[in-house]
């Protein structure tokens, strides 16, 4: 019981601490002056970093397992490991564009774990016998870590091609752009203008917009990073799977759906690698492939569970009839 | 100076007069439209734009053969060297043409392979096997898989087609309703293993070639193309090498030039990352076509013989010796959790050679199997064999339990103790049920609840009229068997790929630097991470120190003195 409470309020003010920092995040994209309050915002995304790690902590003590056996729990982890993405460049103290993507994601991953599951859903379950390994650890948290790193990989591919394709799109035009720019790059435009004659070297059109420009290949360029490193974690986490299948179920690959969704995953973003050594296909189509990797995430992560078919269908929904 | 590879012949005044020009290399030309490409995952992006760079490692020849552009980072494909390979690079294309002259067949087998080999390493082919692959999993789990022909003849009617067009014919006559045993799918399979060699066959072991040749930029120019160019003045390229040596580069150095680079590994994981895709293949079609497998479902204190067990999977699946152990099942026992769900299930099991001798012997549970000689022992399965009644203090009787398959798979056992005289026709007694080892309901000749019973117990229940005890609950434990000799090839492959793909993460920087006068002038690049690069360049290149007038006389006492 004790837990129970420690583990609803730790939710409830990262929940609510995440909120603020929404907001805070929002206020500085329109109001460029209020530097002071970009600060309070970090300091709101480590508090709430403290708590996701307090709950996970707690649950691990009170159901005696690593706290991965439901969806709810993945989410809470996903959530996890989506600060981590945030914080790894922090303490690198490098700058990049990544805390736009992870913010917002985590307070999504986060806000739909909370409010969007079922309250039963929340509760700690025990581990079924083929659960019982610990592999369990090694293999579903490599697992979500990956998860996290190639979605924000692929939502920064989403946002190069929202920005390459921005003419279309009358929304953005005009008001947005000199504010989005100028929050990337005020800092780095002496630099860049430095570096101009690599300009001369650039397979996109040139863009009417030099910064546009730079702000794509920034996009691409880190894209391309986080999802290697995803890339990396996801090749880990199943072969780990592969592994622990052989101990448990007797064969390393038996073309579960959840199995061969990963599968998938793990081709697409292959192919995300392989199209970016061909410098005709860099930037806007390989920021395709990755965005399309984006959706398979979610249907590997939630839509097979969704279904609830398949051998790992553990945290899958359901319903008290 | 720090290191013996680090040698400064400090004289840009000779360096100079050293230096001849060049004439540009035709690759060197700005990227056409048809650019070839091939399966290269090491080639940096920007490369066909940044192809001012003249470097000895490519042969000057390659180029102007076919109009190709070849970028100044990767070696050129295998079809370009024409005839003789290694060879050819060196003794030019007379020899290469009379030897072909001689041996014309074997120049048209060769000339065959070639094509093939550049044919399977392109990239869009590949890319597009690759997506081929992905979307026919996709339809693998999409479609209902293993199911008898009759179930798709219901499910995709010919008079009622699923999105217009798709009929039963659509599924099973490529074998799409077992499609990751389908030919379809095996041979994109084989398909992108063969890609795979090839690739790494013509693209990725002739990029090794070149990466492992350091190369020096002796113009200022060329260095000033590269990706990240800088130039410091007052500095000396001395302590830029002491600097890029605190970095962890390998620095090298000629005269007024100096090379370093970094994380060469992270260049030649990619191969790795290849070879282990192929042993996982490998590994994978030796599982399929050789091995065993076979599932028993054996009640407490019997056993088998681990041959009559198996079934043989493929073509090379030879029995080995240890298929005449007997198996014997001592005891079969569940753990539960306080809320009765059920938390472990072992067996404990005992292995006998022909002779009768015990050679092992195991208590195995969900997993941790048993191995031995080749054969792994898995505890996969459970079921109720059967239920030990005293009635009226007689017995006791052992009833054998049914499996019942009412509602979903949840299992369900049931048993019936007759209690009129065999003779009649209607037979009525007291039907058990059980879900599990742990309880057993009891209903009585009306079909009407009486009560529940653990086995351990012992407490008498009374039913019209009869007093009944159970004794004892014998459950039966599922084993899966198997015996796989791919498991060693595909670990292999699994270890490999985990470390190389790490590996990979690397990025290999190269930094060319010139001292021209007090000048030193810089430029690097990197296949990976580009922005990283640049800021730790920027972060190296703010540690260089300024020479200030003192510095520069000592340097000119230098030259002098040389």
């Amino acid at each position: 019981m004790l837990f129970a409470t420690l583990e609803h309020i730790l939710t409830h003010i990262s929940f609510s601490t995440i909120s603020i920092v929404i907001t805070i995040h929002l206020i500085t994209l329109l109001v460029r002056e209020l530097g002071g309050l970009r600060d309070s915002s970090e300091k709101g995304m480590i508090a709430t970093f403290f708590c996701i790690t307090g709950f996970l902590v707690s649950r691990w003590a009170s159901s005696g397992h690593f706290p991965l056996s439901n969806l709810y729990e993945s989410l809470i982890f996903l959530s996890w490991a989506l600060y981590i993405l945030h914080m790894i460049p922090k303490i690198q103290n490098s700058k990049n564009d990544l805390s736009t993507i992870t913010t917002p994601s985590t307070i999504l991953t986060q806000g739909f774990a909370t409010s969007g599951l079922l309250t039963e859903m929340h509760q700690s379950t025990i581990l079924v016998p083929a659960l019982q390994s610990q592999w369990l650890m090694m293999h579903v948290s490599m697992m979500l870590l990956s998860y996290a790193t190639l979605l924000c990989g692929s939502l920064l591919s989403a946002a190069l091609l929202m920005i390459r394709f921005r003419k279309n799109l009358d929304f953005f035009s005009k008001k947005k752009k000199n504010v989005l720019l100028k929050t990337f790059f005020f800092n780095e435009i002496e630099y860049f203008y430095a570096k101009r004659s690599a300009l001369k070297s650039t397979f996109f059109p040139l863009f009417p917009n030099y910064y546009k420009y730079q702000l794509i290949e920034r996009l691409d360029s880190w894209s391309s990073r986080v999802i290697s490193l995803g890339f990396t974690l996801l090749t880990i986490g199943i072969l780990c799977g592969a592994v622990w299948a052989n101990e448990a179920w007797g064969s390393y690959w038996n073309w579960d759906p959840k199995e061969t969704w990963a599968f998938i995953t793990w081709t697409i973003f292959a192919i995300y690698l392989h199209s970016r050594t061909n410098p005709n296909w860099k930037g806007t189509k390989s920021a395709f492939v990755a965005s399309i990797g984006f959706l398979i995430i979610w249907i590997c992560y939630f839509g097979i569970n969704l279904l609830g078919i398949g051998l790992h269908s553990y945290g899958s929904f359901t319903l008290p009839i | 100076m720090p290191s013996p590879t680090c040698y400064l012949l400090l004289n840009p005044a000779a360096s100079r007069s050293h230096h001849r020009p060049r004439l540009p290399l035709p690759a060197a030309a700005p990227p056409r439209r048809r650019v070839h490409v091939s399966c290269d995952a090491q080639r940096t992006g920007g490369g066909g734009g940044g192809g001012g760079v003249k470097r000895e490692a490519i042969p000057a020849g390659a180029g102007k053969a076919k109009k190709q552009v070849v970028f100044f980072d990767a070696a050129p494909p295998v079809s370009q060297r024409g005839g003789g390979g290694e060879e050819e690079e060196g003794k030019g294309e007379g020899k290469v043409a009379r030897r072909k002259k001689e041996n014309a067949a074997l120049g048209l087998v060769r000339r065959l392979t070639k094509r093939t080999l550049s044919l399977l390493s392109n990239l869009p082919l590949a890319i597009s096997e690759m997506f081929a692959i992905a979307a026919l999993m996709a339809l693998g789990t999409v479609i209902d898989q293993g199911e008898a022909p009759s179930y798709y003849f219901e499910k995709f009617p010919e008079d009622n087609p699923a999105f217009g067009f798709i009929t039963w014919r659509w599924i099973l006559t490529p074998g799409f309703d077992h499609m990751f045993s389908s030919p379809v799918f095996l041979g994109l399979l084989a398909l992108l293993a063969a890609s795979l060699m090839a690739c790494t066959y013509t693209t990725q072991i002739p990029i090794v070639k070149v990466a492992r040749r350091w190369s020096f930029m002796h113009s200022a120019g060329s260095i000033r193309k590269q990706e990240f160019a800088e130039s410091l003045p007052r500095a000396s390229i001395q302590d830029l090498g002491v600097i890029l040596m605190g970095y962890g580069y390998e620095v090298f150095t000629k005269g007024p030039s100096l090379y370093a680079f970094k994380g060469l590994a992270g260049r030649f994981a990619p191969i790795g990352v290849h070879i282990a895709m192929i042993f996982i293949m490998a590994g994978a079609t030796l599982s399929a076509t050789g091995s065993f497998k076979g599932s028993v479902d054996v009640p407490q204190g019997l056993n088998f013989v681990i041959g009559d067990v198996m079934k043989p999977k493929g073509v090379l699946s030879f029995a080995p010796d240890v298929f005449n152990t007997e198996v014997h099942v001592n005891r079969f026992y569940m753990e539960y959790y306080d809320s009765g769900e059920v938390s472990q299930f072992y067996s404990d099991l005992s292995l006998f050679d022909l002779d009768g001798k015990e050679v092992m012997r195991k208590t195995i549970k969900v997993n941790d199997p048993l191995r031995y000689g080749g054969v792994t022992i898995y505890q996969t399965d459970w079921g109720f064999s059967a239920l030990q009644v005293k009635k009226n203090g007689e017995g006791p009787f052992n009833l054998a339990m049914a499996p019942l398959k009412l509602n979903g798979d949840k299992k369900l056992f049931g048993t019936l103790l007759p209690l009129e005289n065999s003779g009649s026709s209607n037979v009525k007694g007291i039907s058990m049920l059980a879900r599990d080892l742990q309880s057993i309901v009891l209903y009585d000749q009306e079909g009407k609840f009486v009560g529940v019973r653990r086995p351990s117990s012992k407490l008498p229940i009374e039913i019209d009229g009869n007093e009944i005890v159970i004794e004892d609950a014998i459950g039966s434990t599922g084993l899966d068997l198997k015996t796989d000799p791919g498991i060693p090839i595909v670990y292999a492959g699994f270890g490999a790929l985990m470390l190389t793909t790490c590996i990979s993460y690397l990025s290999h920087s190269q930094i060319w630097a010139l001292q021209d006068g007090s000048t030193v002038v810089i430029g690097g690049k990197t296949n990976r991470a580009k922005l990283e690069f640049s800021e730790e360049m920027n972060r190296l290149l703010d540690k260089v120190p300024e020479l200030i007038s003192v510095n520069e006389n000592k340097i000119d006492s230098k030259q002098s003195a040389t």
